[in-house]
C-alpha cells in the first residue's frame, strides 16, 4: 500500500515538474484574454520605434511630396482628356471626309473635261 | 473637464485646419504614440511602425480642410490609421501573389521573443491569428472609441459591431496563449 501511494506521489511529483512555474497566471491569462496593462506594452513597444523628430519629418514629407489629387480633379482630369480624344477624332474623321470628297470632286470634274472633250471632238 | 478636453482639442483642430503649423505639430506629437501602437496592433511588425505611422499624419494634414466636425477628430484620424494599415496588407497580399520568390523577408512575422515581454508576445502572437478587420475592432476599442465611433468608423451598425467585437474577443481569448505553449 505504501509503495502504490510512493508510487502515486512520484507521478504527482513528475506531471506537476512539467508545468511551468508561472502556471496559474499563465492559465489566467488565457482565460482572461489580454489584460489592459498587455495592450498598453504593445503601444509603448510601437511608441519606441518612432525616432525622435517624427513630428518634424511628417511636416517636412507633407509639405515635399505633390498632394494625391482628388477623385473630383481625376474625374475632371479624365474628362477632359475623353473630351481632347473625342475632338481629335472628329476633326481627323472630318479632315479626311473633306480630303475624299475633294479627291473624288476632282475625278469627277476631270470625266465630265473628257466627256466634254469626246463630244466636242464628234 | 471632459467637455473642456474636447472643446480644446476642436480649437487645436480648427487652427492647424487654418494651417497653422505648431497646431499640426502639436496634434501629431499628441497622437503620434497612439497612432503608432494602433498600426502595430493592427500590422504585428515594428519595422512598419514609423513608415505607417508618418503616412497616416502625411494623410491627416493633407486632409484636414475636409473634416467638418473637429470634435470627431480621433475617430476620424483613427479612421485614416485603420484604412491606410489595411492598404498595406493589401498591398503586402498582392506582392505575395505576383512576386512569391521576391522580398522573402517581408512576410516573415517577428520571432517569440523579439518584443519585450511574454504578455506581449502573446497579445502579439493572438493578433496575427486575427483577420485585419477583427484587429482594427478590439484596437479601436483598445483606444477608447466607444461602439457609435467604430460604427462610423467601420460604415457598420452599432448592433453588427457589437456582434463582431465579441466574435473578435472569443478568437483573441483563443489564441491568446505564450507562443511555446502551443
Amino acid at each position: 500500500m505504501k509503495t502504490e501511494d510512493q508510487a502515486w506521489r512520484a507521478l504527482q511529483a513528475h506531471a506537476s515538474a512539467q508545468l511551468s512555474a508561472d502556471f496559474a497566471g499563465r492559465v489566467l491569462r488565457a482565460a482572461q484574454g489580454p489584460s489592459l496593462a498587455s495592450w498598453r506594452q504593445l503601444q509603448a513597444h510601437a511608441a519606441a520605434r518612432l525616432r525622435p523628430g517624427f513630428a518634424e519629418r511628417v511636416l517636412r514629407a507633407a509639405r515635399q511630396i505633390p498632394g494625391v489629387p482628388s477623385l473630383l480633379d481625376q474625374l475632371a482630369f479624365s474628362a477632359a482628356a475623353a473630351a481632347v480624344c473625342v475632338l481629335a477624332v472628329v476633326f481627323v474623321h472630318a479632315r479626311n471626309v473633306r480630303l475624299e470628297d475633294e479627291r473624288n470632286l476632282a475625278s469627277w470634274q476631270q470625266i465630265a473635261q473628257q466627256v466634254e472633250d469626246l463630244d466636242n471632238a464628234r | 473637464m471632459e467637455s473642456t478636453s474636447t472643446t480644446a482639442l476642436a480649437d487645436l483642430v480648427r487652427r492647424a485646419q487654418r494651417g497653422d503649423e505648431a497646431a499640426q505639430r502639436e496634434l501629431i506629437v499628441s497622437y503620434q504614440h497612439r497612432v503608432a501602437g494602433f498600426v502595430y496592433a493592427m500590422t504585428g511588425r515594428s519595422d512598419y511602425v514609423e513608415d505607417l505611422a508618418q503616412q497616416v499624419f502625411i494623410k491627416m494634414i493633407r486632409a484636414l480642410d475636409r473634416l467638418q466636425a473637429p470634435a470627431q477628430f480621433e475617430s476620424w484620424l483613427f479612421r485614416l490609421a485603420r484604412n491606410t494599415c489595411i492598404d498595406q496588407l493589401r498591398r503586402q497580399k498582392l506582392r505575395r501573389i505576383f512576386q512569391p520568390f521576391g522580398e522573402e523577408h517581408e512576410n516573415i512575422p517577428e520571432p517569440a521573443g523579439a518584443v519585450d515581454t511574454e504578455e506581449l508576445d502573446a497579445l502579439r502572437h493572438a493578433l496575427a491569428q486575427l483577420r485585419p478587420q477583427d484587429r482594427a475592432l478590439l484596437a479601436l476599442v483598445q483606444e477608447g472609441r466607444s461602439h457609435a465611433e467604430i460604427a462610423e468608423i467601420l460604415s457598420t451598425s452599432v448592433a453588427a459591431v457589437k456582434a463582431r467585437l465579441h466574435r473578435a474577443r472569443e478568437h483573441l481569448r483563443e489564441h491568446y496563449q505564450p507562443p511555446h505553449e502551443n
